[in-house]
């Protein structure tokens, strides 16, 4: 036996996390459909300090970190890495948010995290005017050295995160699948150039993903939107219908005490309730440029 | 707004996670760090990546402003391993610093390690034995096309005969970064030889993702 293996250094190991533990103890609690981010973000807020592997046996944990690993592995990702609240790195902006997520996964630049990050984001079917109100505003934000943070989704999401690669800016992809799948499919060849070139950040759990019926697995498009809002400064809402899953996240925003940028358009469109009542609890209505940029943090790179 | 992350004060381990970044590493490698190095050009955000620019400043530097950011890096470091480790580690580890690779003479040698490891528990025994040395001045490994491989390493040091005494329960080899592994698994190999069964574990004050630029690379 090596001389290490003989080191019996329990007392300084606990003092160590191991991430790929971590993992699959945090897959290992997900799986049982009674858990949500509600009840888990709870569970470790009784237990202060603790981490998933506190709660799961190392047999266990192991046993779901295979699983992830092997399911990663079928989707051609050879590297990845996880952030674990309790160890280094780990954004402690996300807990800010109402029911902070405990682990997340991730491919590419982890440094993108730290950098100035606003939000662009709104409906799956925008308007022309729409994609064209995106598309100036994220040129705008990236004239200004920000990262445009969104979701991946078909919409504006989309042309956000298009428009600040093609200007040479910086985007990350807050999505509501495991890195593993990608939704929707047209955004495959997006995702991966987010992944290899920028930041790509996934909350959602492998199994419990994969065992679950597709409609349950829908709760996880709106859950990611707060996490979006925890990891950036702002959120800049383009175009939403009134049932909008963006608004999710213009609600998420105001509660975190993040700026929440509304277009101007939003507010001019009779048929919308939604900007009005944002602004009531500070939101701010956007006519140009301006009226982000004197709302935001100044350049200190 | 919650202010931003600040340089991780608890140690990860070198797992199958990302063992591999690491390719000179064996599974029995027992290896610790603090926060991961993950600058690019144009990239460098993070409370770490700052640390790590802070704390390698060359000594040709000394007579810059900018040098107070170099004491300042190493109290933030020797805080962080405090937090990170107990009193236990304290009494059992012999902290072994990786040599710098310019020789004492030489103007730019630079012992930030032993610097890092004194600012821990100051006042209190610490077992800190520069053990392993490098007599002659090697090229710092950015400045070369081709990394080192262990074998060229060990052949470059030499063990100070007069810390072989005493015998330590513990060996933690201590470096600022591991890339490739190859300072850490060439001084476990002389350790090895030094004591073979004592254990020996490696801390890093970060790891650097493979495709990560160097630092020197964001100061020119």
């Amino acid at each position: 036996m090596a001389p290490e293996l003989a080191l019996d250094n329990r007392d300084f190991e606990s003092l160590a996390v191991s991430p790929l533990r971590e993992l699959g103890a945090y897959e290992a609690m997900w799986d049982n459909p009674g858990v949500t981010f509600k009840t888990l973000s709870e569970k470790f807020a009784a237990h202060r300090g603790a981490l998933p592997s506190d709660f799961v046996t190392t047999a266990k944990a192991e046993e779901y970190a295979d699983f992830v690993r092997e399911r990663f592995r079928a989707a051609h990702i050879d590297r990845f890495g996880v952030r674990v609240n309790g160890a280094g790195e780990y954004p402690e902006k996300l807990r800010d948010a109402a029911h902070p997520v405990e682990l997340i996964y991730y491919q590419g630049w982890w440094d993108l995290v730290e950098s100035r990050c606003v939000a662009v984001v709104g409906s799956r079917k925008p308007s022309d005017e729409g994609i064209g109100r995106t598309r100036r505003v994220v040129r705008e934000l990236v004239k200004d050295g920000f990262t445009i943070v969104s979701g991946l989704a078909a919409g504006v999401d989309t042309a956000a995160h298009e428009t600040a690669i093609e200007t040479g800016g910086r985007t990350v992809a807050v999505i509501g699948t495991p890195l593993s799948h990608v939704y929707p499919r047209t955004n495959t060849d997006l995702q991966r150039k987010i992944a290899r070139d920028f930041l790509l950040i996934s909350q959602v759990p492998v199994k419990r993903y994969e065992n679950q019926d597709y409609r349950m697995n829908r709760l996880f498009f709106p859950e990611r939107n707060v996490t979006m809002s925890a990891l950036t400064e702002a959120t800049v809402i383009v175009e939403a219908s009134e049932t909008s899953g963006t608004l999710i996240q213009a609600r998420a925003a105001l509660q975190q005490g993040r700026k929440l940028f509304i277009l101007d358009s939003c507010f001019r469109d009779a048929r919308l309730t939604w900007p009005h009542r944002c602004a009531e609890k500070g939101a701010i209505r956007v006519v140009d440029y301006d009226d982000i940029r004197q709302h935001l943090s100044q350049t200190t790179h | 707004m919650t202010s931003a992350s600040i340089f991780p004060r608890r140690l990860t381990k070198i797992d199958d996670l990302t063992r591999s970044d690491h390719s000179y590493l064996a599974t029995a490698d027992a290896c610790y760090f603090l926060g991961e190095y993950t600058a690019r050009k144009g990239y460098a955000f993070s409370p770490t990546n700052h640390l790590i620019f802070n704390l390698k400043k060359g000594m040709e530097r000394r007579d810059r402003p900018e040098w107070r950011y170099k004491g300042v890096a190493i109290q933030t470091v020797a805080d962080a391993l405090r937090s990170a480790l107990n009193d236990k580690a304290r009494q059992n580890f012999a902290f072994v610093p990786v040599p710098p690779s310019k020789a004492k003479a030489d103007p730019l040698y630079d012992d930030r390690l032993a610097q890092v490891l004194r600012a821990i528990w100051p006042g209190q025994e610490t077992d800190i034995r520069e053990l392993v040395v490098q007599p002659t001045s090697t090229p710092a490994v950015h400045d070369r096309d081709d990394r080192p491989t262990p074998g060229e390493l060990e052949a470059l040091y030499v063990v100070d005969q007069s810390l072989v005494q005493p015998k330590p329960k513990v060996f933690a080899v201590v470096d600022d970064m591991i890339t490739t592994g190859a300072h850490y698994v060439a001084i476990r190999n002389i350790l090895r030889r030094v004591h073979p069964d004592i254990p020996i574990m490696g801390i890093f004050i970060a790891r650097r993702v493979p495709e990560a630029v160097d630092v020197e690379d964001f100061e020119t």
